[in-house]
């Protein structure tokens, strides 16, 4: 669990969680392929990120070209394949570096979600959600909090984000049990 | 899980999330939008595709996304 690939979706919602740090006590390093980096316009989301990257959290990934044929090929599958949302080229790539590095997916793209729990060929990826990392985090300790439901409603809170009502119930109750 | 039973648990999480975005959304501002901003923010109520809804409202994703907020249209992933 060192090393994570993250998508356009991750990045501009995770970045805007005022513990966004929490994710570099996770991984070793987190990779941005510049096709994602290329879609973040934002101050804070790029500054972030910037400012990560010198220093050495976040890294660069550059896309080879077998990679972004790989993942053009993932793009059709996803379009043509019947109950699956289609995913684009930024999120595809991911996918691919995941499958082919072993690198944990980081997300927030359904599509993505899908295309792993659908498609054979995607079944080995792991693809975590802010819901994942967060849980990580807090079965490492990483946070000072008792309640766990409480760091969550913060993320929600900072972000917009929603978490679906059963996959955060589900989390809680393992990261109490645990507990 | 067979995959009869995946697409049907997909289902009802797209249900899920299709019913709090409609739910927690600023309808007013969304009627105040350009027609061809207005028809992105529906349309990505209903499918939560933010990358099409992005392009029909020809913006860049990021761009998208801060409009969701303003809009009070949460992610549901």
């Amino acid at each position: 669990m060192e090393f994570a690939i993250a998508d356009t979706c991750f990045l501009i919602d995770w970045s805007l969680w005022r513990r966004r740090d929490t994710l570099f006590k996770i991984f070793k390093t987190v990779f941005v392929p510049e096709t994602v980096l290329n879609e973040i316009v934002s101050e804070n989301t790029i500054v972030w990120i910037a400012d990560a990257i010198a220093e050495g959290k976040l890294s660069l990934f550059t896309e080879t070209l077998d990679i972004v044929n790989e993942a053009r090929r993932i793009v059709e599958k996803t379009r043509v394949t019947p109950g699956i949302r289609g995913v684009d080229l930024p999120e595809a790539i991911c996918l691919v570096i995941g499958l082919k590095r072993k690198y944990i997916v980081l997300t927030e793209n359904r599509g993505v979600l899908m295309s792993v729990d659908l498609l054979d060929e995607l079944k080995e990826v792991v693809v975590w959600r802010a819901l994942e990392v967060i849980k990580e985090a807090y079965r490492r300790r990483l946070f000072s909090e008792e309640n766990p439901l409480s760091i969550f409603r913060e993320y929600e809170l900072d972000t917009h984000h929603r978490f679906p009502i059963s996959d955060l119930e589900r989390v809680i109750y393992e990261l109490k049990r645990k507990a | 899980m067979n995959l009869k039973e995946k697409l049907e648990k997909w289902r009802k999480l797209e249900e899920e999330a299709r019913k709090m975005r409609e739910s927690e959304a600023d309808w007013e501002f969304i009627r105040k939008q350009r027609p061809r901003v207005r028809a992105a923010l529906e349309y990505y109520i209903v499918t939560g595709d933010i990358r099409t809804s992005a392009k029909i409202a020809s913006m860049n994703i990021e761009e998208f996304r801060i409009l969701l907020r303003k809009a009070k249209i949460p992610v549901v992933v």
